[in-house]
């Protein structure tokens, strides 16, 4: 079942004025409950704009965003509720942290959603374990805790509100690798758990890859592709002329099947590459 | 001699607190482009800061050029010798005018105007950004205004640039435009220290340093250093896929004449031992 | 959005205005100014007009964004001018309960709006023909004489420059914070004033955070650029008095001469 339905949805940045810009351009799609989707895109794609849209920051100039199948701007008044619903984490979430305690912090969501001190509480100690925070950090000052867990903090706030569709900008932009894995790994941990429907915007198509159902690429406010990481990633030259980066890995695959090896389209990880060089010299018997 | 020697550098942040650097003995030759790799904690911002003057070895010393770094007389000359860009781009930007924050340095160095201008519009062609010349800083993208952080850098003439993870905070194509502009710079004569946790950007170094803990861990070409496969996924850090793949081949008996660093060099060797 | 303010907006170009000197503009702006206030009948209040309304067509900015600045002062124009009109002295021409329109108040109302319309307008068109920089910098050069004085000059300039340079990345920052803050359910538009001004809470803690993060780098940045003060520093920018400067310089005194002339010759009216 879908949980997010777009239909004709468009919008324009700053109309009137010498910035006018045509951010979104009429966009149609779907998203079933429980998917994880990647959305790629270089900066200035729409790809902000667009999951913007998805939580009534932003109001659509023109076309539909349904959740369930109801328009979220149906009771402009109750737009504040659709943010309960589909939570946002934005890039560098870290400096949205404000208050005295993490716990305090995380609270803050829950808090605006109206629930009792009991349930609060217990929804807060949970998202905070599925980030890896440990209960003598929810205790300290956020602005005391290094910067891989500020960035676990703030995701844990929107966590809290136990949204059906959590969207997370760039949520590993800045990390070291370590960090970057990490985080990952706990939001697919998350996702597991909680089976809901996760969008990650990302540059990096390597983490991408790692963990979408299915690849949204946005390129100059259109929705250009819309399919498996494979199919997707299988269209190196396509994705390239959009400005976009395809893995390491994927271009070399690629390229040596161009040249005459009998490799599958569009891998991804350096395993899957091995496994399959592997089976092609054993099939040759040179190993 | 070295033009950077720092050796025995230990650094901590307080009193009694941990040391954040633990005796790092560096040199940066004339010309290098060294590349100083770990993940965040590891010490390699605060070695750069070290470079530039900006931060005093508690033991140990930094000699740039000759000059001693703890020397107060010669800290602007050592400043002006070694250029230091940080990672955020917005707050490098001091005027409101591209062109005038690049002319910031100079004017502080008491330049003459014509030759500031002189400097700034070489140092704005030298990162492309010369048409920019009269733009807002806020109305640029993070590659164009790092990059501008690098003109008024350049525009003081020094001889090395430390670049403290330039492209953390920028889009792959910012990321692009950056690295084609220490490339440039490195071909100039320009002395470079990148500091990174990209290994695709490390890869283009001459020399890798590897650091962890305040320590410098293993150091070599870009090629000695990433064939430690092993090594490197201990202390949780990437490798180049090419690298890796090949790793893994070799692991299952496949010889290759070197390690594969890149793309192009990773499917023509691939090529040469497959057919 | 707050992005949309358009007053102390820069629009970059060639034309007279943009090439006097900055120093001479903020002169003549000042005695611009002075002479609004000078103008005691319709013919002196008709010259200072007229010399405006020339220096805009000039300035070769559109006249659509000298709308765009007086549109955020025109509550209080008309508050002003309702103001006026109902409390002059005289006989009425009009009346309604304690309401007495006269004469001498719509005079008034009059010059009081076209002097409130034509500050606006003068400087606006100071701030989108200067480049902040050139803005700071002029005053930097005419607040000079004040060293004597010990009052730091240099700083208070530089000071000015950073400022200028962090308003629109503050206000940028200031939004996504709205946004972030938004999305976990942050309540911002409901309530009376004590509980909105609460509400901001979430938004002005991170932003003094980042205000002061960004303050440190920037200082830091500044070292690594052999920033030292101002002793010793020059400018690339130096500033000569052209021509076109001295034009500027004899229409004004001409112009000052002009509004004298009208002031002593006809009887004033208000």
């Amino acid at each position: 079942m879908s949980i997010i339905e777009v239909k004709d949805l468009s919008f324009t940045y700053g109309v009137g004025t010498p910035f006018e810009k045509n951010a979104v351009n009429s966009l149609n799609l779907s998203i079933n409950e429980g998917e994880v989707i990647g959305l790629i895109g270089h900066t200035g794609s729409g790809k902000s704009t667009f999951v913007q849209m998805l939580n009534g920051l932003i109001k659509p100039d023109s076309g539909q965003v349904l959740l369930n199948g109801s328009d979220i701007w149906a009771k402009p008044k109750e737009i504040r509720k659709i943010r309960f619903k589909v939570g946002m984490v934005f890039q560098y979430p870290e400096y949205q942290l404000f208050d005295q305690t993490v716990y305090a912090d995380i609270s803050f969501g829950p808090r605006n959603k109206g629930l009792s001190e009991e349930e609060i509480d217990k929804i807060v100690r949970k998202s905070a374990k599925f980030v890896g925070l440990s209960d003598k950090l929810l205790k300290q000052s956020p602005f005391d805790l290094s910067g891989g867990e500020k960035r676990r903090a703030a995701i844990a706030g929107v966590i809290a509100m136990d949204p059906d569709v959590l969207v997370l900008d760039e949520p590993t932009a800045g990390l070291d690798p370590l960090g970057r894995d990490l985080l990952l790994s706990q939001i697919m941990q998350y996702h597991r758990d909680r089976k809901n429907t996760i969008i990650v915007v990302s540059h990096s198509m390597e983490d991408v890859a790692r963990i979408a159902d299915r690849v949204m690429v946005m390129n100059k406010g259109k929705l250009e592709m819309f399919d498996t990481p494979k199919k997707v990633f299988s269209q190196a030259e396509k994705l390239e002329s959009m400005g976009l980066r395809v893995p390491q890995i994927t271009k070399i695959m690629l390229s040596l099947k161009e040249k005459g090896f009998e490799f599958s389209d569009g891998i991804l990880t350096v395993e899957q590459a091995f496994s399959e060089i592997v089976s092609l010299l054993k099939k040759e018997g040179k190993v | 001699m070295s033009y950077i020697s720092a050796s025995g550098v230990k650094f901590s942040y307080d009193e009694e607190g941990q040391n954040v650097l633990n005796s790092v003995n560096l040199k940066v030759n004339k010309g290098e482009f060294v590349a100083l790799l770990g993940h965040n904690g590891c010490g390699k911002s605060t070695m750069a800061k070290t470079l530039n003057a900006l931060l005093i070895p508690k033991e140990g010393v930094v000699y740039v050029d000759g000059m001693d770094t703890s020397d107060e007389e010669v800290t602007y000359e050592i400043r002006r010798n070694v250029g230091l860009v940080l990672q955020n781009p917005d707050n490098q930007l001091v005027a409101s005018i591209i062109e005038e924050d690049v002319a910031f340095g100079p004017e502080n160095l008491g330049i003459e105007p014509e030759e500031i201008r002189r400097r700034v519009d070489n140092a704005l062609k030298a990162v492309d950004m010369y048409e920019y010349r009269t733009h807002a800083p806020h109305k640029l993208s993070g590659g164009q205004k790092q990059r501008v952080a690098i003109a008024g850098i350049i525009a003081m003439e020094p001889s090395c640039i430390v670049f403290d993870e330039p492209t953390a905070m920028l889009d792959p194509n910012g990321r692009e435009e950056v690295m084609r502009t220490i490339k440039t710079l490195k071909e100039k004569g320009i002395t470079v220290v990148l500091i990174t946790h990209y290994m695709d950007e490390a890869v283009l170094a001459d020399r890798v340093v590897v650091m962890d803990k305040g320590e410098i861990l293993t150091q070599g070409t870009p090629e000695e250093v990433f064939s430690q496969v092993h090594l490197m996924k201990k202390y949780s850090l990437d490798v180049p896929q090419a690298t890796e793949l090949a790793y893994k081949l070799i692991g299952v008996g496949l010889r290759f004449s070197k390690m594969p660093l890149n793309t192009d060099e990773c499917i023509s060797l691939l090529e040469e031992v497959l057919s | 959005m707050i992005r949309d303010i358009t007053l102390g907006q820069f629009i970059p170009g060639n034309g007279i205005v943009h090439r006097t000197d900055p120093r001479v503009k903020i002169i003549l702006l000042v005695a611009l100014i002075v002479l609004i206030f000078c103008t005691f009948n319709f013919a002196a209040l008709a010259l200072i007009t007229a010399a405006i309304l020339g220096i805009i067509v000039l300035s070769g900015i559109p006249v659509k964004m000298y709308f765009k600045s007086l549109k955020v002062i025109i509550f209080i124009i008309i508050i002003t001018s309702l103001l006026n009109m109902f409390y002059g002295t005289g006989e009425p021409i009009w009346q309604l309960g304690v309401l007495k329109l006269t004469l001498s108040g719509i005079y008034r109302a009059v010059f009081v709006s076209v002097r409130i319309i034509l500050l606006i307008l003068i400087s606006s068109c100071l701030t989108f023909t200067t480049s902040p920089t050139d803005l700071t910098d002029a005053i930097e050069r005419l607040m000079k004489p004040l060293k004597v004085f010990h009052i730091k000059v240099h700083e208070i300039a530089m000071m000015m420059t950073i400022a200028l340079r962090f308003v629109p990345t503050l206000l940028e920052e200031t939004d996504k914070i709205m946004s972030a803050q938004k999305s976990r359910g942050a309540d911002m538009e409901s309530g009376g004033l004590i509980k909105k001004v609460k509400s901001m809470t979430p938004v002005l803690i991170p932003l003094f955070v980042s205000a002061f993060r960004r303050a440190f780098e920037l200082a830091m940045a500044m070292e690594c650029r052999c920033y030292q003060g101002g002793e010793g520093r020059t400018r690339m920018k130096t500033l000569h008095v052209h021509r076109l400067d001295i034009i500027c310089i004899i229409f004004t005194v001409l112009l000052l001469a002009g509004v004298v002339l009208c002031d002593i010759f006809i009887a004033p009216i208000i």
